[in-house]
């Protein structure tokens, strides 16, 4: 529906006039759309590598550390999963407006990066498991430093998941709208806080032309999280559905 | 590069005895070489704690607070905020949230299961590029396609003037502006969460449970009833989840597709927070959610937990 109306070329949402790109040609000669967007990927970009980082040390350490502390980690981990995002974006407004900081990119990038964490260290966590720690005992035996072999067996080992999380946690992000709509500034706003605004107070068709952009651009990005494992000729990865 | 396929131990499922064999196998880990998993899991654990852990904190102290002249939150020990939450102009929308929220949860469950196991058990070598054909719609953005679908079931949308010409509706038939049409926008909205594990699930179960039903002369009917429903409920309970807690927590479903006499909880939070502008309330009713979403949680695990022991039994 909204693919087909993009292209329509009448201003109409309900009755389509031939085909056209005038509202594409529209999107890209509009400033404010065009900040959103390379906001958008901003935040996508910063909260995907933030939370890659964060996630894969979690997941290896958690794993790995059955103390006290593992208990916690792994506790609050699993909470974020069933939090409704409405539920994370209050407290985060909440933490960001009593610490007195001001509302902008940097508070979105914090609040994805929070949401994202869990996603990354559920999917990586069950990688890590399946890992033999002989493998890197015996690269240990060899001479190699635990740091070392951390670095060159085990993260080699876990790239294929590393990849296919990180950009499933960058479509996400990218397609997020509460969490943003909660922590944004006024200017630039996400591309999916504008999208919300346009719909509410008026359709503009060029929001038609942004939607089937970012389908195409969500369609590429899953195929590309689901091919990863596969070019490194392995299966697993995304293995959110089954928890195995 | 030769060691990015990992050699698994002996028993792939990692069933309780290979985990056993397992930790024996390992030999105790050095003071240093246990603080590298410390220090790994330090960074994660505090980000977390902070701006997740103790966001929520503060949301629950601030539901006790009021609010100054200019409307900015202050803490305080007012129990107005929870009292007001037994007002039953703040009750009924929990109630709706939760009717709407578990109807929403069995409708997609209604829709969902013939389609994953149409696909699962008779699409053949289509069947994953059946799903993929399924599911990828869904990954448009999820307030275009809420517009989207407002557009279809509008008064003088599609859906409406073929359901009037085939004499399915009346003249003041509506869509939008009802309850009907807030769930139809949920399950719109959610289903994919529920056709994904059910697929998962009928993809898993051994085919030839449904022959062994079929030659101790079980009719279809029965068989279904007896063996597949009770070999996919477990991807049936985890759509359920998926489902139900987002479809709680959406306030766009109610915006796009109901009127004022839709609104759901998140529609009061959000009005509480960008229009209203009373946090206290706002954080009342954000604890209040939260609560009612952790009690079906729990209630959902420990069931799941007796069904799993059940099963290994």
């Amino acid at each position: 529906m909204v693919v087909l109306f993009s292209f329509n070329a009448q201003k109409s949402l309900t009755v389509f006039k031939g085909f056209s790109l005038r509202w594409y040609e529209a999107f890209f000669h509009d400033n404010v759309l065009l900040g959103s967007l390379g906001m958008s990927l901003e935040v996508s970009l910063v909260a995907m590598a933030g939370s890659v980082v964060l996630g894969v040390a979690l997941a290896l350490g958690l794993v790995r550390n059955k103390g006290r502390l593992g208990t916690y980690a792994g506790l609050i981990m699993m909470v974020p999963l069933i939090t409704p995002e409405i539920v994370t974006g209050v407290a985060s407004l909440l933490l960001f407006k009593g610490l007195g900081i001001t509302l902008n990119t940097g508070t979105v990038m914090i609040a994805e990066i929070t949401f994202s964490i869990s996603y990354v260290t559920v999917i990586l966590r069950s990688r890590v498991a399946a890992l033999n720690p002989e493998v890197e005992e015996a690269a240990m035996d060899l001479g190699a430093t635990r740091w070392q072999a951390l670095r060159l067996v085990t993260l080699p080992a876990l790239l294929p998941a590393i990849l296919a999380s990180a950009v499933l946690i960058f479509a996400l992000v990218f397609d997020d709208f509460v969490l943003a709509y909660f922590t944004t500034g006024v200017d630039p706003q996400p591309l999916a806080v504008r999208i919300y605004s346009a719909i509410r107070f008026g359709v503009e068709p060029t929001i038609n032309a942004v939607g089937t952009l970012m389908l195409a651009g969500s369609i590429t990005l899953i195929g590309l999280a689901l091919a990863i494992p596969r070019l490194f000729g392995r299966r697993g990865g995304l293995d959110l559905i089954s928890g195995e | 590069m030769a060691l990015r396929t990992p050699v698994r131990t002996g028993d792939p499922t990692g069933g309780p005895a290979a985990r056993r064999e397992r930790r024996e196998r390992r030999p105790r880990p050095s003071a240093t070489g246990a603080r590298i998993w410390t220090w790994l899991t330090l960074p994660g654990t505090v980000w977390m704690s902070v701006f997740f852990v103790a966001s929520l904190l503060l949301v629950a102290a601030i539901s006790f607070g009021t609010t100054d002249e200019l409307g900015d939150p202050r803490f305080g020990t007012n129990l107005g905020n929870l009292r007001a939450l037994a007002d039953p102009a703040y009750r009924d929308v929990m109630v709706r949230s939760l009717g709407y929220a578990l109807l929403t949860s069995v409708i997609c469950l209604l829709v969902a299961y013939p389609v994953a196991y149409a696909v699962a058990l008779h699409a053949g070598r289509f069947k994953n590029a059946l799903i993929a054909a399924i599911v990828v719609p869904f990954f448009a953005n999820y307030l275009v396609r809420m517009y989207g679908w407002s557009v279809l079931l509008s008064d003088d949308g599609p859906v409406l003037r073929v359901l009037r010409a085939v004499g399915l509706a009346g003249a003041h038939t509506k869509i939008l502006n009802t309850g009907f049409g807030v769930i139809a926008g949920l399950v719109y909205g959610f289903v994919v969460f529920m056709i994904i594990p059910l697929y998962a699930a009928m993809e898993r179960m051994d085919t030839s449970l449904i022959e062994a039903g079929r030659d101790l002369y079980g009719g279809p009917l029965r068989t279904f009833l007896f063996v597949t429903v009770p070999a996919t409920r477990q991807g049936a309970g985890a759509g359920v989840v998926l489902v139900f807690l987002p479809a709680m927590g959406d306030f766009v479903s109610a915006q796009f597709m109901g009127g004022p006499n839709q609104i759901m909880i998140g529609n009061l939070i959000q009005d509480k927070f960008f229009e209203g502008q009373d946090w206290p309330l706002g954080s009342a009713l954000t604890m209040a959610l939260m609560a009612v979403l952790l009690i079906a949680m729990f209630g959902y695990l420990r069931r799941a937990r007796k069904d799993e022991a059940e099963a290994s039994r």
